[in-house]
């Protein structure tokens, strides 16, 4: 049968094939193939969902705001000396407060009033404030004196009885009028109830004469308040009070004193009081608005003794005017709204040069122009940034303002008619404005109002900083705290890592490479590659453990001895290879293979010259004193110079070397013995050496004598978790990496390569620098690409030994905070879905997206060095 | 002294043969049985003719053996390359004619196995004595191997490559080395205007004439080459060829063929080697014409090989 087959064939040979593969090799063929793909394709799609799911958690962020139209409510009769309005956490309610004492709670859902209340009879109400939170006020009246009290909504749980028993019976989420106030079913089916408190202290006498403006705080021993009377004199009052720990008795005391504003020539022509009154949250400072811009600082931060602290024009443009002002929360930035539409912050900075009695200056940190109206009424958010303005021309808008962005604008009157007043939600989550006998509330869609482009690229003023800057921090102690989220200096301490520990790590990794490739024998060389890889199976906790606690100490204590070391242990180095010409010829040739182990020497040889040198080191360049000197406290520039000027003179003697002494050696040597050249060699090297140090020390001298410091830049302020310390534990984590890639690419090189080379009379040294080398570049170089990856994605070692400070500095010696390590200290404390977990998750992506980007890069020049490495 | 080295060389040849070696010298036609006896591992002395004593040797190879490990490889060779001519080296694949030639510059320093006995002199000088520096030695011959191997640099470059790493950094003497060595490997027509570009655009015979451009630009005393254009079509294996040609007189060129042609065309002698010892080694004339062996008969006949 099989010869019939045979002979039947048709095929070119006459024959056919008559073998089939077994049923079992197809199949698993196919199934190996179809794994593989499901493997490629599986792996591709976790990557790329990883990094959907990112974009998916921080895209929120960049959603834009939204207004969305909640309902109106007619009012009645246009309210007549109102002065105040504020409405309950679900805008059910409001209350107005009135110019004669009288406060007003509204229904919100139909307008009609739930109850009404007055201030306790006495001297006539003359002046009046509230707090932004909603729950206390002050008020001022006509014989000096002041009460402070509470007036807001107080929450409590009811029992579902009392509630039925009233005959009301409301649905889940809903909420209907109880008593003096509101009572809501929360989903939880537990009755709220919400009333309006009064409650005002004992009269305090502040002034004889009637008052006109008055404000209050909170400060950190009591209550303050200040207060401005008819005369112009301004009274501060600061009461304390403190409960005798024996007796439990309350003891108050008040103190304050006044500053006659008139007779201090403050008050402007006409004797014209100021529109506005306003004390700082810590008290420190009362600021008085005049109608034409003007704005007078009083320091007093002794209340006993107001003194005038400087004076700013708010609305500098002649013949225009302030219209709004008030504090955000903290109450220490002013927004002020004016009639060029303008919405503007200002707060105090340090300005030691001023000549301003507190140290501080106002400036404006924020400008937010863009509607051509007068601005009526400014309401702040009680929790962040965000303030809602009103508009004489009707238009309700809600600004972030450190970011500086105007996040939404509605047409709140629908008519024209200028906003009088508005009022947020205190979870702004409902903006209520009004307008004559007419309400309207809207619900604020405005979850991440602080984040945008600029907010996380840009450099962002923030309250109390002296100038725009990058700043990441997440959380502070207290509720008025602005939480900063700046990616910079996360990326940057990414950077900064990254290149620190390149720094250190790149060349270490690309010398062994070569060394182990090029100039072990092949025995040993099989024996040094896995023992260096095995150092990545090293985690990256044991290591950062290892730099925090055993090298960061460590490296504080032998700062100058460190830095000696870094010129001490490559001079040992060279040195030896210098003694080793001088040998013997024969002896030299015949030892070469105990080169090794003199070259080993080298470093113990360095490090024993480090420590001994060290102290004198620090003695002539440092003071004594290294670390006091880095802080800038002791000692010139000089010292510091030399650090940084010693590489570049002695790159630039080398290149000198090279240039001229070399061809001369070379002309001078012929005819000399090979021991007589060694000597040469020898001298020339140690008074390069010399020269070396010589110029460095001439180059830093000049730039100290021309008063320039190092300190500053690179140098500066030591830090015990720095990044010198990262560099080289980091440095040391991604050498494996690095080393490994690298001594393929370089044993890649094809052997005939080195052999053209080596025949042509090169040292393996001149093959290696300029055959192998060179043609394994690419490889090299991608190798550097991924030990980068690895570097930007490294978390523990960055967390443990970088000190985690997100600053961004270049200093060697202080500390930074990665993106990585970020995510890990922060992601256990970020409620989720906040802006502060979605800004994490931000962070994250910017990390997959930058390791993503380096490696596809490697990836590229390593396909385009496979392909050159083919053609060869 | 040259009389007195020739009269040593001499004296190495004729020398007694050990006891147990198998004198066949006189009989010839009994090839099998020499080629076997060598097979079987029996010292066979070497036939070499007169006519290659006629000139001054620049290389004198003295009773080498070479061992890659355990395996030896080259038996006690002895024979002198003789100066300003072309030596050709004939013999079956695996015989040793690669690793004599790599013996010569060193190269096989870079193979942790390789054991040697025994000498070579260039010019007089030890090759492989004890304080001799390698690099220097190298830097006295050139060497071209079988399969081009242009460095991943500009045309000019590569050819000036000995002079760079003696450290030789004027432009003027550069170019001129530069020129000569093309003009020397008749290259220099094809690549004037393309000095500057990557030689690994040139093709395959160009590539083998610019690392021959490379191999005499340091004006080496010697020039090994192995199998040069055995990876060439014969317009390039001509060109090389006659290249060769024109070399001969100016360098003493030790060349590894397998092709007989070539070996008789270019080659003043031919040393024939079977089994890492030398069978026969004459003037190319003598051994191609009337070879006292007659193993070396079948061999360049291609009787078997
Ligand atoms: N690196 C090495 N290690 C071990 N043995 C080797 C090595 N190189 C060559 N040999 C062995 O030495 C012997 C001679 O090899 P060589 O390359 O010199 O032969 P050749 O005459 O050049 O052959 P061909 O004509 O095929 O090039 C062969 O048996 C070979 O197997
Ligand atoms: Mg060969």
């Amino acid at each position: 049968m099989a010869g019939e087959n045979r002979n039947a064939g048709n095929g070119f040979t006459g024959r056919r094939r008559l073998r089939k593969p077994k049923a079992t090799v197809v199949v698993a063929d196919r199934v190996a193939r179809s794994v593989i793909t499901l493997g490629g394709i599986g792996g591709i799609g976790a990557v790329s969902l990883v990094g959907l799911f990112l974009v998916y958690v921080a895209a929120p962020l960049f959603l834009p705001s939204r207004l969305d139209a909640e309902r109106a409510v007619a009012t009645g009769e246009p309210p007549a000396g109102v002065v105040h309005v504020a409405v309950d956490e679900s805008a059910t309610m409001a209350w107005a407060f009135h110019r004669d004492g009288s406060v007003l709670v509204r229904d919100l859902r139909d307008g009609r009033t739930i109850h009404r209340l007055r201030v306790p009879d006495g001297p006539s109400l003359t002046c009046w404030s509230f707090s932004l939170e909603g729950d206390r006020c002050a008020l001022g009246y006509a014989d000096g004196s002041v009460r402070l009290g509470t007036l807001g909504f107080a929450t409590e749980y009811v029992d579902a009885d009392d509630v039925r028993a009233a005959g009301r019976e409301p649905a889940i989420g809903e909420a209907v009028p109880f008593r003096r106030g509101m009572v809501e079913r929360t989903p939880e089916d537990q009755f709220r109830y919400r009333e309006i408190v009064l409650a005002l202290g004992e009269p305090l006498v502040l002034a004889a004469g009637t008052l006109v403006r008055i404000d209050q705080s909170r400060g950190p021993g009591g209550s303050l308040v200040a207060a401005l009377d008819v005369e112009g004199r301004l009274h501060v009052g600061e009461r304390r009070e403190r409960r005798n720990l024996l007796t439990g008795e309350l003891a108050t005391q008040v103190r304050g004193g006044s500053l006659d504003l008139r007779a201090a020539g403050l008050l402007p022509a006409g004797g014209i009081a100021p529109s506005h009154l306003l004390l700082t949250g810590l008290g420190d400072n009362v600021m008085l608005a005049w109608p034409d811009g003007r704005l007078l600082r009083v320091d007093t931060t002794d209340p006993a003794d107001p003194q005038p602290a400087g004076e700013v024009d708010l609305v500098p443009e002649a013949g225009r005017r302030l219209t709004a002002i008030a504090f955000q929360s903290g109450k220490a930035s002013l927004v002020t709204g004016d009639d060029l539409g303008r919405v503007r912050v200002w707060f105090r900075v340090k300005d030691p040069e001023g000549d301003s009695r507190d140290g501080t200056a106002l400036v404006l940190a924020h400008d937010l122009s863009g509607i051509p109206a007068v601005a009526t009424a400014i309401t702040p958010s009680v929790r962040t940034r965000m303030v809602a303005v009103g508009f004489a021309d009707g238009t309700a808008a809600l600004y972030h303002l450190t970011s500086e962005r105007r996040l939404v604008t509605v047409d709140a009157t629908g008519d024209g008619e200028p906003v009088e007043f508005l009022a947020l939600a205190p979870r702004d989550d409902l903006l209520y404005a009004q307008t004559g006998g007419a309400a309207r509330i809207w619900r604020i869609v405005a979850p991440h109002p602080e984040a945008s482009w600029r907010a996380l690229a840009g450099k962002i003023w923030y309250e109390g900083y002296g100038g725009p800057a990058w700043i990441w921090q997440s959380s502070a102690a207290t509720d008025s705290f602005e939480p900063k989220y700046s990616l910079m200096p996360l990326v940057f301490g990414t950077l900064k890592a990254t290149f620190y520990s390149l720094l250190f790590g790149l060349p270490l990794a690309w010398l062994a490479a070569l060394y182990t490739s090029e100039f072990l024998a092949p025995g040993a060389r099989s024996r040094v590659k896995p023992v260096i890889e095995s150092m990545a199976s090293l985690p990256s906790v044991v290591l950062g453990f290892l730099a925090a606690l055993v090298f960061a100490p460590a490296l504080e204590r032998w700062v100058p001895e460190s830095l000696t070391a870094v010129v001490t242990i490559p001079f040992a180095f060279l040195l030896g290879a210098h003694l080793w010409q001088l040998l013997p010829r024969e002896i030299m040739l015949r030892r070469s293979r105990c080169r090794l182990g003199g070259m080993v020497l080298g470093l113990p040889a360095g490090l024993w010259l480090a420590f001994a040198l060290g102290p004198t080191v620090e003695r002539t360049l440092f003071a004594g004193d290294i670390t006091a000197w880095l802080a800038g406290q002791v000692g010139e520039g000089t010292g510091g110079w030399m650090l940084l000027l010693l590489p570049l003179s002695a790159v630039a003697v080398v290149a000198a070397n090279v240039q001229i002494v070399d061809g001369w050696l070379r002309n001078s040597s012929t005819g000399r013995t090979a021991r007589e050249v060694a000597l040469l060699d020898l001298l020339r090297f140690l008074l390069s050496s010399a020269l070396a140090v010589a110029l460095a020390w001439g180059g830093a001298s000049l730039f100290a004598a021309m008063a320039l410091d190092p300190r500053g830049g690179f140098l500066d302020t030591y830090v015990q978790r720095n990044a010198l310390v990262v560099g080289m534990v980091m440095g040391f984590a991604i050498i494996p990496i690095i080393y490994t890639i690298s001594e393929d690419a370089l044993a890649a090189v094809p052997g005939h390569l080195r052999a053209a080379s080596l025949g042509a009379g090169a040292t393996p040294w001149q093959t290696a620098l300029r055959v192998v080398v060179p043609t394994a570049l690419s490889g090299l170089f991608s190798a550097m690409m991924i030990g980068l990856g690895r570097a930007v994605g490294e978390t523990m070692i960055v967390l443990m030994a970088a000190g985690n400070t997100p600053i961004m500095e270049w200093n060697v010696f202080n500390g930074f905070r990665t993106l990585s390590a970020n995510v890990a200290v922060e992601m256990p404390e970020a409620v989720q879905n906040s802006t502060h977990y979605r800004m994490l998750f931000l962070a994250a992506l910017t990390l997959f997206v930058l390791t993503f980007l380096l490696n596809t890069v490697a990836e590229a020049v390593r396909t385009r060095f496979r392909r050159k490495s083919l053609q060869l | 002294m040259r009389e007195k080295r020739d009269m040593e060389t001499q004296s190495i040849v004729t020398r007694p043969s050990p006891p147990d070696a198998v004198d066949l010298r006189r009989r010839p036609g009994s090839g099998e049985n020499r080629l076997a006896a060598i097979a079987a591992g029996a010292a066979v002395p070497a036939d070499i003719h007169a006519g290659v004593f006629a000139s001054p040797a620049v290389l004198d190879i003295e009773n080498f053996n070479l061992w890659y490990g355990q395996k030896q490889a080259l038996f006690d060779l002895t024979l002198p390359i003789p100066r300003g001519k072309v030596t050709a080296l004939i013999g079956p694949s695996g015989c040793g004619k690669s690793t004599l030639l790599r013996s010569v510059n060193r190269l096989n320093d870079l193979i942790d196995s390789v054991r040697i006995e025994g000498d070579m002199r260039l010019n007089g000088d030890s090759i492989y004595g004890r304080s001799v520096d390698v690099i220097e030695l190298r830097r006295r011959m050139g060497m071209v191997f079988q399969k081009s191997n242009p460095f991943p640099m500009s045309i000019f470059e590569n050819v000036v490559y000995p002079l760079r790493i003696d450290g030789e950094r004027n432009r003027n003497v550069l170019q001129e080395v530069c020129e000569r060595s093309l003009r020397g490997a008749a290259l220099w027509d094809e690549v004037r205007d393309r000095l500057g570009e990557s030689a690994l655009g040139l093709s395959g015979g160009q590539q083998q004439r610019l690392c021959i451009a490379r191999a005499i630009a340091a004006e080496p005393e010697v020039l090994l080459m192995d199998e040069p254009c055995s990876a060439l079509d014969p317009i390039a294996t001509a060109k090389i060829e006659e290249l060769i040609a024109a070399l001969r007189g100016e360098y003493s060129i030790l060349i590894v063929t397998h092709n007989m042609q070539q070996a008789s065309r270019v080659s003043d002698d031919t040393a024939f080697m079977y089994l890492g010892r030398l069978i026969e080694y004459g003037p190319t004339v003598e051994i191609f014409t009337r070879p006292h062996l007659r193993e070396t008969e079948d061999y360049i006949t291609g009787r078997f090989g």
